[in-house]
């Protein structure tokens, strides 16, 4: 089934909209998911997935940094991979991939590199089980000041959340996106 | 190019920098031209080079004019040349192109092709945790890339050697397919030429 990309929002949740997000990027041909629990199960982003082509979803070892500076690579040569790091606890250990290169390799290569890279990541769902303060980090703050051409959007709201990806997809500014979910949303809104 | 004419490049950028006429940091080779000559006899023009803050040698080998790479380094950014229309990136970040090489590989190997990427690393870049996970992933999926391990015996001024306590490096006696190891002696220090420059 095709996504709903002109369908009425009034009707839709959070993890809906989610889902319809995910399976509009895998219509792309540039767009490339990986990260953990990406092709197989595991967190609760596995499940937004299920409706985009299996051979788009890459799994990868558990290697936060490797996987951000790959998916940087990949967006060098054309690609528009969407990298996952279901918590923002997790995306920390990818720092200096994100601060240092992928943020900064549009200036110092004097605009001739843009990178378009996708980062999907979460705050940790506190409810019904809270996971302790390793895993419900919330640094959007933080990363929109450490970012200079990176935009950070956090998704408050279910109507929020397409064109969130949507323009992360096609923006021709030569920025990449990190997009913030909320865990606790998922079964809330 | 010939050794000559890398070294002549060189020394031309030390002038100027001794002049302080290079209001940023320069990092300059010696020592490895007849090495890296052989290196890039297996570049072409499609394929990608990756390196660190040390980059001349491989702008100028990958064929970007000497004007060209001139210009750059005199507006300040020897530490991080990037060349989209030759494919080289560089960081000034220890070990910061080793994943986006391995990036671009996988790029290449899922969409096809000939191109193949070439990513530059010392001895003590080669000794960390991301080079091993970049050599292993690369290894394991067979991905169109080789990594070029250039062992000056040091990371600014730290013996890699003694800070590790190890006599032989990881790939010093290695006869690992993706792995090219080479020994040289510099003349330059890690950054300018040698001469305090007073702005």
């Amino acid at each position: 089934m095709p996504a709903r990309e002109n369908a009425s929002n009034s009707d839709m949740k959070y993890f809906d909209e989610l889902c319809r997000a995910m399976e509009f990027l895998g219509r792309d041909p540039r767009t490339i998911f990986l990260g953990q629990a990406v092709a197989c199960p595991g967190t609760a982003m596995t499940n937004t997935l299920k409706k985009v082509s299996r051979e788009k979803l890459l799994e990868l070892p558990v290697t936060e940094e490797m996987q951000m500076g790959m998916s940087t690579g990949l967006a060098l040569g054309g690609h528009v991979p969407v990298s996952i790091y279901p918590r923002w606890n997790f995306l920390l250990l990818s720092v200096n991939q994100v601060v240092n290169h992928l943020d900064k390799l549009p200036i110092v290569s004097n605009g001739g590199y843009q990178p378009r890279v996708i980062i999907r990541t979460g705050i940790g769902s506190e409810r019904p089980l809270h996971p302790q303060y390793q895993h419900v980090g919330d640094f959007t703050e933080a990363f929109r000041l450490m970012c200079k051409t990176i935009e950070v959007i956090r998704l408050d709201e279910p109507d929020q959340i397409f064109p969130a990806y949507k323009r992360a997809l096609e923006r021709e500014d030569g920025r990449s996106t990190i997009i913030v979910e909320y865990g606790d949303y998922y079964n809330e809104k | 190019m010939t050794p000559e004419d890398l070294i002549a490049f060189e020394s031309e950028i030390a002038d100027i920098f001794n002049a302080g006429k290079i209001r940023a940091p320069v990092h300059l080779y010696y020592g490895n031209e007849v090495q890296m000559i052989e290196v890039f006899r297996d570049v072409k023009p499609e394929d990608w080079v990756f390196c660190s803050w040390r980059s001349h040698y491989q702008c100028l080998l990958k064929g970007v004019p000497r004007e060209e790479v001139k210009a750059e380094i005199l507006a300040g950014r020897s530490i991080s040349l990037c060349f989209p229309k030759y494919r080289i990136v560089s960081s000034a970040i220890v070990t910061g192109v080793l994943p986006i090489a391995v990036g671009a590989a996988l790029g290449i190997k899922r969409r096809g092709g000939p191109a193949r990427v070439h990513c530059f690393a010392g001895d003590m870049t080669a000794e960390t945790g991301s080079f091993h996970e970049c050599l292993k992933y690369s290894t394991n999926h067979q991905l169109p890339i080789r990594f070029i391990i250039e062992d000056n015996a040091k990371s600014v001024c730290t013996d890699t050697r003694e800070s590790w306590n190890q006599p032989v490096l990881t790939y010093e006696n290695s006869r690992h397919p993706l792995v090219v190891y080479y020994k040289y002696q510099t003349k330059y220090p890690h950054a300018g030429a040698g001469k305090r420059v007073q702005f």
